[in-house]
């Protein structure tokens, strides 16, 4: 084995081997998932490298998973048929939505773009469109940001929650100015994404407490 | 086809909920020996595990059976999602399971390597290198370690783990593609 510089091509054999060994730092690994999108070549390098390395799997020593771990995947992955409200579902009841004003329970509007894999993208936007939120999930990242309209009033903020079905919302953090960045897989349908104006900085109990002014269904 | 876990996988993507609970049982037990393997804690793991279902049905019309074998497709969706959870720990998160890990890679079950074709083939390769980069490779491919991990257990600097490692992965695809 000589000490020679590795050439183009071994060059990237070698990373896609690196990216699948599993070696490489977060930010590395992005950058490798965004070459494997972009190019089918190096793409197909790293199945090559799944499987050359695959005769290791046999010491991966199978253990059985709790026994309602099954169940509680598919009441993630299938919620019941939406029969009753939205808010009713998402158990919503205790706040916003009956004596506190809600500005404008918004419009739900979807896209799913496939081709040139943009990711998942969802646009809460209020019925006239004064304010519209983008949020896109790609690349195990979330993106959201205001495409329309101002921030929240003065002394408050803007909040993103999440809300798988039947459970509690989880807050994704206050949205400002600037877009807001943060790793997050991309959700399956039936998720619901909400905005909601709570005190400056963000819901002080991590459970929404003011009017819900956006929400938007994943896959609705 | 001669891949059952694949074709479970093909009916998934036709939104074929029993299929989905089939291939759950054929294959959970063994994507959470990886994921526990990897993540050091079976709490996560089992966190972990839902992930990777969810994944599985929302991207199995991603799967090809031209390009590898359902299992290898999910064992490799399982590492990755691991991987990442790893790699975004905060530094003291990554400490907690490390006693457990160092007592846990060295090399073994050397015995079991000698049974199938390919399994066989690759205990080969892994012979032809050096042992320590035998062993940090294995290490890497199934305890999820970094190269800053790698590194320290074998005591060299960052950059000479890397180009140890990246040696290592050229002359094992040239043995294992012979």
């Amino acid at each position: 084995m000589t000490d020679a510089p590795l050439s183009k091509i071994e060059e990237d054999e070698a990373l896609a081997g690196e990216y699948v060994l599993g070696v490489l730092d977060a930010a590395a690994r992005a950058a490798v998932e965004a070459r494997i999108r972009r190019e089918p070549d190096f793409a197909r390098r790293i199945v090559a490298w799944e499987r050359r390395l695959a005769g290791l799997n046999t010491e991966f020593v199978p253990v059985a998973p709790a026994p309602d771990l099954l169940a509680r995947i598919e009441t993630r992955l299938f919620p019941t048929p939406p029969e009753r409200s939205l808010a009713a579902r998402l158990g919503w009841r205790g706040w916003g939505l009956g004596g506190l004003a809600v500005a404008a329970i918004a419009l739900a509007v979807l896209l799913v773009q496939p081709g040139a894999d943009p990711g998942l993208v969802v646009t809460m936007a209020t019925a006239d469109q004064s304010l519209i939120y983008r949020a896109t999930f790609h690349n195990q990242e979330l993106v959201v940001s205001r495409d329309s309209g101002t921030g929240a009033p003065a002394g408050h903020s803007h909040e993103l929650w999440i809300i798988a079905p039947a459970q509690s919302p989880v807050s994704l953090g206050v949205l400002g100015e600037e877009a807001l960045h943060l790793p997050y897989p991309e959700p399956p349908a039936g998720w619901v994404l909400a905005v909601s104006v709570e005190p400056a900085g963000g819901s002080p109990t991590g459970a929404p407490t003011r009017p819900v002014i956006l929400t938007a269904e994943i896959g609705a | 086809m001669t891949d059952p876990v694949g074709q479970l996988i093909l009916r998934c993507a036709a939104q074929d909920r029993a299929a989905f609970r089939a291939l759950y049982g054929e294959t959970s037990s063994k994507l959470l020996g990886v994921l526990i393997r990897i993540l050091s804690h079976r709490t996560e793991a089992e966190d972990a595990l839902q992930e990777v279902y969810t994944r599985v049905w929302l991207k199995a019309g991603r799967f090809d059976p031209e390009r590898g074998d359902g299992m290898v497709w999910l064992v490799a969706l399982a590492r990755n999602l691991a991987i990442d959870r790893l790699r975004s720990r905060r530094p003291e998160q990554a400490e907690d399971g490390e006693a457990e890990r160092i007592a846990d890679t060295a090399p073994r079950a050397e015995n079991r390597l000698i049974a199938l074709g390919e399994v066989r083939r690759i205990g080969e390769c892994f012979q032809r290198l050096e042992p320590d980069r035998a062993s940090a490779v294995r290490g890497a491919y199934l305890d999820g370690l970094s190269y800053q991990d790698l590194a320290e257990r074998h005591s060299v600097p960052l950059n000479t783990m890397r180009t140890w490692l990246r040696r290592s992965l050229l002359r094992l695809k040239e043995c294992l593609d012979q």
